[in-house]
């Protein structure tokens, strides 16, 4: 493939850093993880929570009554790059801005929906204001209205590879020629619900210490002017694969690996960076596999923010871009973003951080 | 190009069952077993019945699959199957497996609450492990033992399968991928239920869309499946082509999270038919996402006079029959689309007395007609805004 990939532009971040960008690039150059919010779920899994965030505080009274913490996050996040209401309208030509996000919404409007239906004196006694929250695309459609993107408007589920898979959602959208620019990225919130699904769906503590948080960059065409003028990174390759059980992950992500290399035309030695998903286990494995005794430098995250799920790979990318802004020895070669989820999907992207400027 | 074709539907668990149904006009309206219905008015729905996973699915445990999933399974291995797949061409093939839906295994997350109510602090390991949205696309991809495939859910509820389309669509031309697994997938659940019954777009008894005395939705359920690839593949396998997906729109209303935008479905509808590289008085047949609320179908036929003037197609809702199967409603449409143009035929809106003159539309009142069909397009309209428009055309060989 020689035809170039969409370029990041722009990012944001609602982390559990912190909101916004400065406090998500402190954090990681800082290299202390988040703190374990006391106000966790401890019994099933602790998390690290994006501190003080409260849909009224941070979008204000209006329309932010009955809206969850995954979809605040998200028009947060979205916000910071699109701009605000006063970005609305359609451009005369071609489609207007539009929205890709990784995200499953989240399962504790979802549960509490139920139960208010099971434990309500009749069954139909539930809040119909809080009905859109309990379908997965709430977010990005909330996102759309407040903030006038009326382009596609996507949602992808993957788990904690759902960012990459995003991402080759929005590339396919602007190949051929559907959306100019995306905004591209995921979104997770900690919640008792997730904990005890995560608790009880591994039979038990696992030691994972779950995160949340929204991560959006802004895509431009190839070739396009802001690509030209604005332009982080190249999105140069995306590849994906299914395991069946967790001993088929280092062969089946390895596999992956090699066609990404192959369809960026490049070499294990031409990658100087990588963000993968974990520290241990088997994506290491397959790491270990493809770069033998010369690996590159790793930028960790998920220890940083825990397990962010939907957001994971969205963060992950972000994590490419702060350590490119600070390493000249990263910019115009390759980095790589591995994704392994625990329900089967696994996948990899290779961007290319272009100079500093 | 459509080479496969798979449903799991209230009106049949098979390709064949399926046509059959959608000719017949039938309508299977049961009171609903999936929950507990004490306490609601009325409580009918189009569930599936006597449904057989192990009929269809091989490999997977069907007990380790939620009811979405297995749907979403089955469905792709009668698409497997129609369209001739076998192992070797499956093993050495790049494959997207794209697979829309609104609720995901909600199902089993109400059973999990249900759990937690009568005895708090349960909650079943197996059901908690298999309640992921995104299983429904990697259960397909382990079903056929893709371990190179992208497996995607995309869950842009009500009109999801008709994204998964567009994807598969979208990597096909790309080069991207051979085969693409494309449909949608939803299982009836006590969550979606009660909130349309609270907001009154529950049908008492009967779905009529268009109908002047149309009362709303009936929950349904299933799952649609298409395989596609391109026309070089078809041919060199030797395949039958059922229809061709030839073009479909995106976009959004960025204006409401429930009520359909005239102006939006308008403008999505424009975008498909532009992709398509057709005009809209080439469209012979419209399929409408036709949900039978009062709000959808005024608005939704206001959009369709808006783009095709005052003398639009022919315009019918397979959810008359159906029922509104959520993420799979698109996709189980498509597979009715592709077998309209295949087999020549229109597939009635059943349940019908009086068009309203709101709508002003022939929807093929009761009972199927034949038709000499070569463009169709389907609709597919969600809550948060997301509109997705699909354009097929009859395949006629040797025309190419």
């Amino acid at each position: 493939m020689t035809d170039m990939g969409p370029v990041i532009t722009a990012w944001s971040a609602i982390s559990p850093f912190g909101l916004g960008a400065d406090a998500f690039r402190a954090g990681l150059r800082g290299g202390v993880p988040a703190p374990v919010s006391s106000a966790g779920h401890a019994p099933y899994a602790p998390g690290r929570l994006v501190p003080d965030f409260d849909a009224r505080t941070v979008l204000g009274k209006k329309g932010t009554r009955s809206m969850d913490r995954v979809t605040a996050l998200s028009v947060a996040a979205v916000g910071e790059l699109a701009g605000g209401p006063e970005a609305s309208g359609t451009p005369a030509e071609g489609p207007g801005p539009g929205l890709v996000l990784g995200t499953t919404g989240s399962v504790q409007s979802t549960m509490d929906f139920t139960r208010s239906s099971l434990e309500g004196e009749r069954p139909f006694y539930v809040d119909p204001a809080r009905f859109p929250n309990t379908v997965m695309n709430c977010a990005a459609g909330q996102c759309a209205i407040r903030h006038g993107l009326k382009g596609p408007n996507a949602t992808i589920a993957g788990g904690r590879a759902a960012g990459l898979l995003a991402l080759n959602y929005a590339r396919r959208l602007q190949a051929g020629g559907r959306a100019g620019t995306l905004f591209c990225g995921g979104a997770e919130e900690y919640s008792e619900a997730r904990a005890r699904l995560h608790h009880h769906g591994r039979g038990g503590p696992d030691g994972t210490v779950l995160g949340e948080g929204a991560a959006v960059l802004r895509l431009e065409p190839a070739g396009s002017a802001a690509a030209e003028r604005d332009g982080l990174a190249e999105v140069v390759a995306l590849e994906f694969g299914v395991s069946e059980d967790a001993g088929e992950i280092p062969a089946a992500l390895l596999r992956c690996l090699r066609r990404a290399l192959e369809r960026a035309g490049a070499r294990p030695a031409d990658i100087a960076l990588v963000a993968p998903g974990a520290a241990d286990g088997p994506e290491q494995a397959a790491l270990r596999d493809l770069f033998g005794h010369r690996p590159p430098a790793q930028a960790d995250c998920t220890g940083l923010i825990g397990d962010a799920a939907a957001a994971a790979a969205s963060f992950q990318v972000l994590a490419v871009l702060v350590r490119a802004e600070e390493d000249p020895a990263a910019a115009g070669r390759l980095a790589l973003v591995t994704a392994v989820d625990h329900d089967g999907t696994l996948g990899c992207a290779l961007l290319r951080p272009y100079p500093a400027r | 190009m459509i080479t496969g074709l798979g449903a799991v539907s209230s009106i049949g668990a098979s390709v064949t069952e399926f046509l059959a149904g959608l000719r017949a006009g039938r309508s299977e309206v049961r009171p609903i077993s999936a929950f507990d219905t004490t306490g609601f008015e009325h409580a009918g729905g189009c569930e599936i019945t006597g449904f057989e996973p192990e009929r269809w699915i091989e490999r997977l445990d069907p007990a380790e699959l939620g009811r979405a999933a297995r749907f979403a399974v089955a469905a792709a291995r009668m698409a497997a199957g129609h369209a001739g797949l076998t192992p070797g061409v499956l093993a050495t093939s790049r494959v997207l497996v794209a697979v829309g839906t609104t609720d995901g295994e909600t199902r089993d997350l109400d059973r999990l609450v249900a759990q937690d109510v009568a005895e708090p602090g349960a909650m079943d390991p197996r059901i908690a492990r298999r309640a992921s949205a995104s299983r429904l696309s990697t259960s397909v991809a382990r079903e056929f033992a893709l371990a190179d495939a992208e497996a995607v859910t995309i869950p842009t509820a009500c009109a999801a399968g008709n994204y998964a389309i567009g994807h598969g669509l979208d990597a096909i031309r790309a080069g991207d991928a051979d085969l693409a697994f494309c449909g949608g997938a939803d299982a009836v659940c006590l969550k979606t239920f009660a909130g349309f019954y609270r907001l009154g777009t529950i049908a008492p008894d009967r779905c009529r869309p268009f109908d002047l005395d149309r009362k709303g939705i009936l929950v349904g359920e299933g799952s649609g499946m298409l395989v596609l690839e391109s026309l070089e593949s078809a041919l060199a396998r030797g395949a039958r082509i059922h229809a061709e997906v030839l073009g479909y729109g995106l976009n959004c209303d960025a204006f409401h999270q429930v009520a359909p935008l005239e102006q939006g479905v308008a403008d999505c509808m424009r975008l498909a038919v532009a992709d398509a590289g057709v005009t809209p008085d080439e469209v012979d047949l419209i399929s409408a996402h036709g949900t039978g609320t009062k709000a959808n179908d005024s608005t939704e036929a206001r959009a369709i006079h808006a783009v095709f003037g005052d003398r639009p197609p022919r315009t019918v809702s397979m959810k008359s029959m159906l029922g509104h199967t959520m993420g799979a409603a698109s996709a189980l449409a498509a597979v009715g689309c592709t077998l309209a143009l295949e087999h020549g035929f229109i597939p009635p809106t059943v349940n019908h007395t009086t068009t309203d003159p709101e709508c002003g539309l022939d929807c093929v009142p009761n009972e199927s007609v034949t038709a000499d069909l070569r463009i169709v397009q389907n609709n597919g309209l969600a809550f948060g805004g997301n509109n997705a428009v699909v354009i097929f055309g009859r395949y006629d060989e040797g025309a190419a």
